[in-house]
């Protein structure tokens, strides 16, 4: 037996693939995560209230997530329901997530794939397209930087940001800079869109080339955002069938009835199951268990993806042409909820700290996060995280094997097989620093 | 004509959260100015080449971590050790304390994966590093500045100069308000109002990013120029003074506070070290 071992790159934290061959037969195929660091324990003892600031943490890639889950888990165990401006606010962080998400995945972690470079930043303006003329990185990287400037407005701080605190936001949104964001949104979106289109064309361009979208079956989908319009404050998770129909729904606190869980012996990362059944999580899941956007040019996307890939779609490759989906919806929605007034509103309410137990959800980027704490004389005596990467895991190392078996014959093993590893994984855009935390 | 050619530079990504990375990501200016050579998360690279600056972050938490950073050093001529993790520990120090270890290593045996190391360590525990770069994350002005010129990089001592809250003399809490408080006054120090913020003592460059939306400082950048030389409990004492001349608050309750693990992210633990028994940095290797 032989093993095949592909070191991965362009993708949050360190993993590596491992396909095990006999005679030109796939035996197996693992992804594994290679890091931990153990937050489930690092957190126990600590006092309940600083969660928020200890767990963004967990990833930077991710940060606004956790701080937004945190503070929710925590509302859940001591009662207290945010009054509605510190949601929209906490909204506005997770659409600020997403778009920094959503434009690194596409642009710096995929687009190489799509034009066989070794990063956006060696792109040469020949490479790129000779009709364009724009410098890719830079004009990526500014849109990417909506996001971050919209965590920052709305959270404090891009990385690890502070704002959302328990009963609310510790401050609101300085209207001016509101205005002022909401025109720079406005002036960016037509580039975003144009990126997206010239992503979409690469990514056209690339499946005539190997042939294919991604061949693996269908399977379960997992996501938190509504029916229409999907929103990432989130609070009840829904599960549909590979055929497309919506089969549960469940809040937070019922997961470990409804999903389970596993540990493996060869990976930092565990990995969920829903019946049986492999899951997956993220953006193809969103775009599958929404009706509609609810917003013009995201929902314009919409169309084309239905029209080109029906409903619901199964490609492991619209994974990414989701994203981009998500990226406009998320800028032309951040531009509307800046259009409230932001001052003279309740931002935070005062709260009486007690022990007990709760659970916070938010979508995040790669699916349903949730925060499960058990509080104790103030402090955390269990702490626990479930990871929308680890959804996913079953998900990434079942159509590893489909490529694998695609790119490995009896006599040989095509070399376009290390190229396939790289663009299943990073469709799911794993989050390995989440998923082992 | 001849163009200079741009400096190659690279980042290790060691056991941390990418934080730094992604900060550096909005350090966009660097594009023009240097040729990035590696860094994982967003180049197709497996191994650090030959460059002039190596940006290293994260933990050394597994033996694959140890070899990395031992293998990439050789190739560099300058080292800087960027974010908390790779400095001082940060928020790895919690996974550090013996209980949380103890059943950390008993349940995370595998197969076929890096060895976890019995603690999360900083990086000169193995390698001399020349420049460190303190910050949970580094903001993006700080990354350029770590790469510009750390001799022209302008910022106040302390994160308390860089906020410009007002401070008032006969505005004293009585007790600490928590994360209680309700909506934070825009204008009025933080201590004022009854937070555990420990700018007053915490290393400026940060622009204040945290104090001034309202949330206290934790003191992610470590101490002051006044206070790196030291050991910690100099630096303890400094922040109970602090509050001791601003507030009512009894010293009791301020000192339990100071030590209570979630503080354990960042304070404490640059100057002596968490208890490693190295020598403290010295204040002109430390941007």
């Amino acid at each position: 037996m032989t093993t095949l071992t592909f070191p991965l790159s362009r993708i949050e934290g360190h993993a590596r693939v491992e396909i095990e061959v006999h005679e030109g037969e796939v035996i197996s195929t693992r992804f594994q995560a290679m890091e931990k660091r153990g937050f489930n324990l690092m957190v126990q003892g600590a006092p309940a209230e600083q969660m928020p600031v200890i767990v963004p943490r967990i990833c930077g890639v991710c940060s606004t997530a956790h701080h937004v889950a945190s503070v929710k888990a925590l509302e859940d165990a001591y009662g207290v329901q945010p009054p509605p401006l510190a949601n929209q606010i906490r909204e506005l962080l997770l659409l600020g997530q997403l778009i920094q998400n959503q434009a690194t995945s596409l642009f710096v972690f995929t687009m190489p794939d799509r034009l066989g470079v070794e990063s956006i930043f060696h792109i040469t303006d020949e490479e790129a397209d000779q009709t364009s003329q724009f410098n890719i990185a830079k004009r990526a990287l500014m849109v990417r930087q909506l996001g971050t400037d919209l965590i920052s407005l709305a959270g404090g701080q891009f990385i690890h940001p502070v704002k959302a605190v328990v009963g609310g936001v510790s401050s609101s949104i300085d209207q001016e800079k509101a205005d002022a964001f909401r025109q720079r949104l406005k002036a960016a979106l037509p580039l975003a869109c144009e990126l997206v289109d010239y992503y979409w064309e690469i990514s056209l361009r690339m499946k005539d080339r190997i042939g294919t979208w991604g061949d693996d079956q269908p399977a379960y989908y997992i996501s938190s955002t509504e029916r229409d319009n999907p929103r990432y404050n989130s609070s009840i998770i829904r599960v549909m069938t590979p055929a497309g129909e919506c089969c549960r729904e469940f809040t937070a606190n019922a997961f470990r009835k409804e999903l389970t869980f596993e540990e493996t012996d060869y990976s930092y990362a565990g990995r969920t199951s829903y019946q049986g059944g492999v899951i997956r999580a993220n953006s193809l899941a969103r775009a599958n268990m929404t009706r509609s956007m609810g917003i013009r040019r995201a929902d314009a996307y919409m169309r084309r993806l239905r029209r080109e890939f029906g409903h619901p779609a199964h490609p492991i490759l619209l994974f990414d042409l989701c994203r981009g989906i998500e990226l406009v919806y998320a800028i032309e929605l951040a531009s509307q909820l800046l259009e409230v007034d932001f001052s003279h509103q309740e931002i935070d309410l005062h709260y009486t700290p007690r022990d007990g137990e709760g659970w916070g959800l938010v979508e995040a980027p790669r699916g349903p996060l949730i925060h499960h704490y058990v509080i104790e004389k103030g402090n955390i005596a269990f702490g626990e995280f479930i990871i929308p990467t680890v959804h996913n895991m079953l998900a990434i190392e079942r159509a590893l094997r489909v490529a694998a078996e695609r790119y490995i014959h009896d006599d040989q093993v095509d070399l376009e097989l290390e190229q396939a590893v790289g663009r299943v994984v990073r469709a799911f855009d794993p989050c390995i620093a989440c998923a082992t935390h | 004509m001849t163009l200079k050619k741009p400096p190659r530079f690279a980042v290790l990504q060691l056991s941390g959260c990418a934080g730094c990375e992604v900060s550096l990501l909005n350090a966009n200016e660097w594009i023009d100015q240097f040729d990035l050579a590696f860094m994982p998360l967003v180049t197709s690279a497996y191994d650090v080449p030959e460059v002039e600056v190596l940006l290293i972050s994260g933990g050394v938490r597994s033996d694959e971590d140890l070899h990395n950073l031992r293998q990439a050093v050789k190739r560099t001529k300058k080292i800087v050790a960027v974010g908390t993790c790779a400095i001082s520990g940060g928020v790895a120090n919690l996974g550090n304390r013996d209980e949380v270890r103890r059943l950390f290593l008993s349940q995370t045996e595998r197969h076929d994966l890096p060895r976890l190391l019995p603690k999360s360590q900083p990086v000169d525990t193995f390698v001399d590093v020349d420049l460190y770069l303190p910050g949970c994350p580094p903001t993006p002005e700080l990354f350029m500045g770590a790469l510009l010129g750390p001799e022209d990089f302008v910022a106040s001592k302390t994160v308390c100069q860089e906020c410009g809250r007002k401070k008032l003399k006969d505005m004293k809490p009585a007790h600490l308000t928590g994360s209680r408080g309700g909506e934070v006054d825009p204008d009025i120090c933080l201590i004022n109002q009854g937070y555990l913020c420990v700018g007053s003592s915490t290393r400026g460059g940060c622009r204040a990013l945290c104090t001034r939306p309202g949330h206290p400082c934790v003191g992610c950048r470590g101490p002051s120029d006044i206070l790196i030389e030291k050991d910690s409990q100099v630096w303890l004492e400094s922040i109970q003074r602090i509050f001791a001349a601003m507030t009512d608050i009894p010293a009791e309750e301020i000192h339990e506070a100071l030590l209570s693990p979630q503080l354990s992210l960042f304070l404490f633990q640059f100057s002596d070290y968490a208890g490693t028994g190295q020598a403290p940095r010295p204040k002109e290797k430390v941007l």
